[in-house]
C-alpha cells in the first residue's frame, strides 16, 4: 500500500487523511527510532516527528516513488533524535544506519487485518470489569492523562490501576494465542 | 526487573507526554529507567500501539489521537 493515496487530502487539511496516514506510517517510524530507544523518550520524538510531519507536508517534492511522506518523517524523526541525543548530552548510539530506516519506507506496507481487529476485539470483551475499565480508561485519554490522573478517576491507587492494565493486555495476549494467532510476545510480557 | 521496575514500564510505554513548550518533554517516568528497561517501554509501546489500533474504530493508536488532538488544538 503506498501512504501517499493520503496525500492530496492531507495537503488539502484533511486530519482525517492524516489519521488514515499515521495508522500506516506510525509503526515504521517507530522502528525507524529503535537504536534511539535507551537514550531518549522515543514515544515523545515520535509524537512530535507526526506533528512536524504533518506542518511540513506541503513541502513534500515528489519523486515518483511510494511512500515518500513517510521516508520524509522518518528523516524529520532521526533528525529529531539526533538533537535530543546532543541536547540532552545523552552518549550517541551505535548503530543507527539512515538508509536502513529509509529502506523501511520502501517495503510494502500491509492494511489492517479486519479478522485479527476482530479476534482482539473479542478477547477484550472477555475482560473481567476491572481490567476493562484500565483498558478503556488508557484508549479514551488517548494519551491526554498520565496514569495517576486515570487511576484517581477510577476511584483506584495507581498500582492497583497499573495491575489491572497489566492483567488486560496480558489476558487479551492469552486469548489470542489460544485462538493460535501470533502476537507481539510483549504484549503478554 | 523488579515490580517496580514492570510498573515504571507499563506507565512509560503509555502514551501520555506532557505537551512541549520550548523543548520536548519526556514521561517523567523515563528518567527512572535503565538502559534494559527503556528498552522494554520501546517495545511495550509497540506491541500496545498494535493492540490501540486494532480496538479503534477509525484504526488509530493512541499515539494518532494524541497527535490528531495537537493538531486540532485540543491539547
Amino acid at each position: 500500500m503506498d501512504l501517499d493515496v493520503y496525500l492530496a487530502a492531507i495537503l488539502g487539511g484533511d486530519t482525517r487523511a492524516f489519521g488514515g496516514w499515521m495508522s500506516g506510517a506510525e509503526p515504521r517510524v517507530r522502528d525507524s527510532l529503535r537504536s534511539f530507544a535507551q537514550v531518549i523518550d522515543v514515544e515523545a520524538v515520535l509524537q512530535e516527528t507526526l506533528l512536524r510531519t504533518w506542518q511540513v507536508a506541503p513541502r513534500l517534492v515528489a519523486d515518483g516513488r511510494p511512500n515518500g511522506l513517510l521516508r520524509m518523517a522518518i528523516r524529520i524523526g532521526r533528525n529529531l533524535a539526533i538533537s535530543e541525543v546532543r541536547r540532552t548530552k545523552a552518549t550517541p548510539t551505535d548503530g543507527d544506519d539512515l538508509e536502513a530506516a529509509l529502506a523501511a519506507g520502501d517495503r510494502p506496507i500491509s492494511a489492517p487485518d479486519p479478522m485479527l481487529r476482530k479476534a482482539i476485539a473479542e478477547c477484550r470483551d472477555k475482560l473481567p470489569a476491572k481490567p476493562r475499565q484500565a483498558l478503556d480508561a488508557r484508549l479514551a485519554s488517548a494519551g491526554a492523562q498520565d496514569d495517576d490522573d486515570l487511576a484517581t478517576a477510577l476511584r483506584m491507587k495507581v498500582n492497583t490501576f497499573l495491575q489491572n492494565f497489566t492483567r488486560a493486555r496480558q489476558l487479551i495476549a492469552d486469548c489470542l494465542h489460544k485462538r493460535g494467532i501470533a502476537i507481539d510476545q510483549e504484549l503478554g510480557a | 526487573m523488579t515490580f517496580d521496575d514492570e510498573f515504571l514500564i507499563e506507565q512509560v510505554a503509555s502514551a501520555y507526554r506532557p505537551v512541549p513548550r520550548d523543548e520536548l518533554r519526556y514521561h517523567p517516568r523515563w528518567h527512572d529507567l535503565d538502559g534494559a528497561g527503556r528498552e522494554r517501554a520501546f517495545a511495550r509501546a509497540r506491541a500496545l500501539r498494535e493492540l490501540e489500533a486494532a480496538l479503534d474504530p477509525d484504526g488509530l493508536s493512541t499515539t494518532a489521537r494524541a497527535v490528531l488532538a495537537r493538531i486540532t488544538g485540543v491539547r
